[in-house]
């Protein structure tokens, strides 16, 4: 395996990259789901895109003793913007305990609200061993041993987006492996972590999956 | 290129088979069953730069990732992970792994012939974020710049309460990249109105089947030139 990634680093490698290139971008984009659906989250395609409800990755691990998930919004933005917390806002963050996607065990829902000064909270509802819990954004909310932060990030994706649009748009390659479109950009995010063993006895398997919806419709 | 996902990909990729569209299974909803509808073999419109040799994606969809179809990684649009395994794209997804380089092998290359880090260990797109993740929670390194920082303190929030049925949907998310490359544009918004529980019927495989397919065959002669197997075989 090693050997045959080393084969493909020479020239092989740009052989490679124009064809996919240019024959994907043809066909829309691999991304994670950044502007995606762009009919509501995408200002090239949209005029008042949804930005605090564009879901733009979520992760989800595991450790010997935790399930840590980050579920990710607002972005990719400049770094002189604040966090977007939208009131209007439900998010959903699903955990399904087997893998039935059929009533998940753990449907986690959030929202953002202010205080009579104007400050940001954010409240979770399902938690697993904690239930519904608020307190402060960018401020760490541990119970029972789970650990939750809502706050603004780094946009931890990587991917040359750039190169893909140049290339879709001018037919020539724009490639490059060094050039990463989510490079020196933030998002905002909502990172769980949750001990393994407040999802349940036996808990052998787990799907992730989350949505986003706003109170009296799109805009 | 030396970080760590690697090591956790190539684990997978030996220890388990990374991919596997098969015929895109679901979970049955009631019973727990693995439904796995018959993919159709879509008409394929002309793409610029094909040959003219049309493609079965079928074996793309079946191919091994780990211990899963490619389909079953798909279908319905889910993160699973197996906490038997070791974590790691496609079992989870950490903030490291290059999921797109890991996606684009799985769904164009014969995973017998080459291993699903093939795009990954040139790599086609940047290997790594250009900041260090943080190695303890909250993991994601901190916003760059100076940008206005919540206050971090409060109470007597002032939350909606209405419930889940008050709101629309805008956005759902589960595998990276399948929304975004497995869905053609003008069924994005529908894809993004629906759940898992839909997925599992089937409903989607058809239009992901079809996406796959056009790809293979703008691609095949591209991946042959590289001295690369597809998956898919010609019709």
């Amino acid at each position: 395996m090693t050997r045959k990634g080393k084969y493909l680093g020479g020239g092989l490698a740009a052989l490679l990259a124009i064809p996919l290139i240019v024959a994907v971008a043809d066909r829309g984009g691999f991304a994670a789901d950044h502007l995606d659906p762009p009919a509501r989250t995408d200002a090239a395609v949209d005029p008042t895109p949804d930005r605090a409800a564009d879901i733009t990755d979520i992760y989800a691990w595991h450790t010997a003793d935790n399930l840590i998930i980050a579920f990710n919004f607002a972005g990719p933005q400049a770094t002189n913007l604040p966090a977007v917390y939208d009131r209007n806002v439900l998010y959903t963050l699903n955990i399904s305990t087997s893998d039935s996607v059929t009533n998940p065990a753990f449907p986690i829902r959030f929202r953002f609200g202010t205080d009579a000064a104007g400050n940001v909270g954010i409240r979770l509802e399902n938690v697993p061993g904690v239930g519904t819990i608020e307190g402060p954004v960018e401020t760490t909310l541990s119970r029972n041993g789970v650990q939750i932060r809502a706050g603004l990030y780094d946009d931890p994706f990587f991917f040359d987006l750039q190169g893909f649009k140049q290339t879709q748009s001018t037919g020539t390659l724009s490639f490059d492996n060094k050039r990463n479109f989510f490079a020196g950009q933030n998002l905002t995010g909502v990172v769980l972590q949750i001990p393994r063993a407040l999802l349940g006895t036996n808990v052998q398997k787990v799907r992730i999956w989350g949505d986003t919806a706003r109170f009296g419709g799109q805009i | 290129m030396n970080r760590n996902p690697y090591r956790a990909l190539l684990a997978l990729t030996v220890a388990l088979p990374l991919f596997a569209l098969t015929a895109c299974g679901g979970e049955d909803n009631d019973t727990g069953t693995v439904v796995t509808p018959t993919p159709t073999t879509p008409t394929t419109p002309t793409t610029p730069g094909q040959t003219g040799t049309s493609f079965n994606v079928s074996r793309c969809l079946n191919q091994m990732v780990g211990n899963q179809t490619v389909a079953s990684l798909v279908v319905p649009d889910t993160l699973q992970i197996n906490f038997a395994n070791a974590s790691g794209f496609p079992n989870g997804r950490q903030l490291a792994d290059p999921v797109i380089d890991v996606t684009l092998a799985v769904l164009f290359l014969d995973l017998t012939k080459h291993p699903a880090t093939t795009f990954a260990s040139i790599p086609l797109n940047p290997p790594a974020n250009d900041l260090p993740f943080r190695t303890a929670f909250p993991y994601m390194a901190a916003p760059q710049g100076t940008p206005p920082i919540a206050s971090g303190t409060g109470a007597n929030f002032n939350f909606r309460t209405d419930a889940p049925s008050a709101y629309t949907r805008v956005d759902r998310m589960g595998m990276p990249a399948v929304a975004t490359a497995l869905i053609r544009s003008d069924s994005k918004t529908a894809y993004n109105d629906d759940s898992p529980e839909v997925d599992a019927t089937g409903k989607w495989v058809p239009e992901i089947t079809a996406t796959l397919t056009g790809l293979t065959n703008a691609l095949a002669d591209d991946l042959a030139a590289a001295k690369l197997t597809p998956c898919a075989t010609p019709n």
